[in-house]
């Protein structure tokens, strides 16, 4: 079996030019799909690892991401070899650390009601137990709670947004002590 | 028509909703939990939505998960395949309330014909032949010991909410009775959450006759004809085939008419099956309706050229049923194999795991219906059902020569990986089978159990 029909054909999530998730953006075929897996898998790998690696390559069939890091902690560069297409990094140094999925298929709320202030924000620590989101599944509104004790680095889906079980919510940091 | 359809199932007859909704130019929508994130359905599909982790419970069973990714996709319709939802009146209830068409009966028809004893009722009223039995379920022991006395032994007591070959107990003797029938009720209480049970005559070497039915939303309905599973194992279908031999045509045709009433007696919609038990003075007696699409059902559409999962699409979406009895024309003999991942020299233990190999038998009037393939991982968490082999010739000596064929270069290994697929050629050779002399009671024998 050739490594290329192993891959997925349909990407569940990817991200945009911002580096921020794109929700359920389900799409068919070709090197974008490619691309975005392999950026999937970059930031994912990134998200388990504790400490930030130098570089980071990821390889499928003739598509690879390369990702290095300066020593201070600004956006490394992403270079794709079979594209000459640029992004920035999914995830800085500093954001190194675990990941909040969702428990279930819904739509993600930031905040307990529109217009209202966000449960939480980038910067905010949070305790196990504490809701950070809402998840609205068959008009259900259900909590979402950290289940570690972390800061916020990143909120990486939109507020309204449909999100699909076990999709990335939020990267959190480990506390400094 | 629908542009976009969920499919809420997994693995073959994902696969094979997947194709008729190709065929008919439909956009589709794949629902998988975790452990089948590189599944062959989420490969094709144009769209794909994890909907839960590896137990069924949380992903395929979970209808808010499923509906809440058609509402995201924009999906109008859901298939339900077989199994886990695609029986179930709520989930059919819930799609509609969300604005979904659900591919199958109305809610109220999966609920009356899913309870056993309502299904026996509304039978009768339409003037079906059934069993001599109970029609309302049974509440007290020494009532239910009357009428088994009334009936004649052997008797079967059968969880009114029961199905699949599970919740059910033959009674051979009197003096069994009393203990049979708590045993009943308490297995159904656990299995099904319900303890209702009823009792009927068994009859020990009767023959499992199914018919294929479609009735459009406009009183207009028709049947396919019929299939034979009578080689099973504890009740689990091994070998299906069509016609069922050494049956008048005339009896089957009556069946099919009786089907057709019963059908539309309680306002059917779309593709059902009919079983009925059918003894050896080839007297037949209604025993329930499956209203979902069947494992079984590519033998129909090989000696019928019927595509079942398109009419039944066709259906859902308001279109009339455009095929007419005196256009159902059947030709030769269709037998389909169920390749499950399974050791049948360890009483048939599940054995999953990574296919290394994997190449599918084809050449003439040969189909594989499959969701396998060179480097699939076989799920723990799901049945052990890989590959459903279906072949057609003119007549039914050519269609078990045709099939030995097929299995003998079906090529599946991995470590730890068995199948049925030997102990398949050992029914297909044995002589009652062979002559068609044989009953559900085969597989027993084969294995001398």
């Amino acid at each position: 079996m050739s490594s290329s029909y192993r891959l997925p054909r349909a990407v569940h999530t990817g991200f945009d030019e911002h580096g921020e998730h794109e929700v359920i953006e389900l799409h068919h075929g070709g090197l974008d799909d490619v691309l975005t897996s392999v950026q999937r898998t970059a930031a994912d790998l990134l998200a388990r690892s504790p400490h930030a690696p130098a570089s980071l390559t990821v390889r499928a069939g003739v598509v690879a991401v390369e990702m290095t890091w300066a020593a201070t902690p600004a956006p490394a560069a992403v270079a794709a070899a079979a594209a000459s297409q640029t992004v920035p990094a999914a995830a800085p140094a500093a954001a190194i650390g675990t990941v909040l999925a969702a428990s279930t298929v819904g739509v993600f709320y930031r905040s307990p009601s529109p217009g209202a202030a966000p449960f939480v924000k980038e910067g905010d620590q949070v305790v196990p137990g504490q809701q950070v989101a809402i998840i609205e599944a068959m008009k259900l509104m259900l909590p979402v709670e950290a289940d570690k004790p972390g800061r916020v680095v990143e909120v990486l889906v939109k507020d309204g947004a449909s999100v699909e079980f076990g999709q990335p919510l939020f990267r959190l940091a480990p506390i400094d002590s | 028509m629908f542009g976009k359809i969920l499919i809420a199932n997994r693995g073959e007859i994902a696969v094979r909703v997947l194709r008729a909704c190709r065929e008919l130019g439909i956009r589709t929508v794949a629902v998988h939990s975790t452990e089948d994130k590189d599944s062959a359905v989420v490969h094709l599909a144009d769209q794909a939505v994890q909907i839960g982790p590896a137990p069924s419970r949380q992903s395929y069973l979970n209808a808010a998960a499923i509906v809440e990714a058609a509402r995201a996709t924009g999906a109008e319709a859901v298939h339900p395949g077989y199994g886990f939802l695609s029986e179930n009146p709520d989930f059919a209830e819930v799609c509609e309330a969300n604005g979904l068409t659900f591919i199958g009966p109305p809610p109220d028809v999966i609920a009356t014909l899913g309870d056993k004893t309502a299904a026996r009722a509304a039978m009768t009223a339409a003037g079906l032949p059934l069993l001599p039995g109970s029609v309302e379920p049974l509440n007290d022991a020494e009532g239910a010991a009357r009428l088994a006395d009334e009936i004649g032994y052997p008797v079967i007591i059968k969880a009114a909410a029961g199905g699949g070959g599970r919740g059910m107990s033959i009674v051979e003797d009197p003096v069994e009775f009393s203990r049979s029938y708590q045993q009943t009720r308490a297995t159904a209480q656990t299995l099904f959450g319900d303890g209702r049970v009823y009792v009927e005559r068994y009859l020990p070497s009767a023959r499992h006759v199914e018919i294929q039915v479609l009735c459009d939303g406009y009183g207009n309905a028709v049947h396919l004809g019929e299939r034979d599973c009578s080689v099973q194992r504890r009740h689990q279908k091994l070998v299906e085939e069509t016609p069922a031999p050494g049956l008048p045509a005339e009896l089957t045709a009556r069946m099919g008419e009786a089907a057709v009433r019963g059908a539309l007696a309680t306002g059917y919609l779309g593709a059902g099956t009919f079983e009925f038990i059918v003894d050896t003075e080839n007297n037949f007696y209604f025993m329930e309706v499956n209203c979902r699409i069947q494992v079984e059902h590519p033998v129909t559409e090989a000696v019928t050229g019927v595509d079942l999962i398109t009419e039944q699409i066709r259906i859902a979406a308001g279109e009339r049923l455009r095929l007419k009895q005196e256009d159902i024309r059947r030709g030769g003999v269709a037998i389909e194999c169920r390749v499950n991942v399974e050791d049948p020299d360890r009483n048939f233990v599940p054995t999953p795991g990574r296919l290394e190999k994997f190449v599918p038998p084809g050449g003439p009037f040969v189909r594989v219906d499959t969701h396998g393939f060179a480097g699939y991982k076989v799920p723990a968490a799901y049945d052990s059902l890989l590959a459903k082999v279906i072949v057609w010739a003119p007549d039914r000596e050519g269609a078990i020569r045709r099939m030995r064929r097929a299995l003998a270069e079906f090529t599946i290994e991995g470590p730890g990986v068995h199948t049925t697929r030997e102990f398949l050629d050992r029914v297909l050779r044995d002589p009652l089978f062979v002559e068609a002399k044989h009953d559900t009671g085969l597989v027993a024998r084969i294995l001398g159990d």
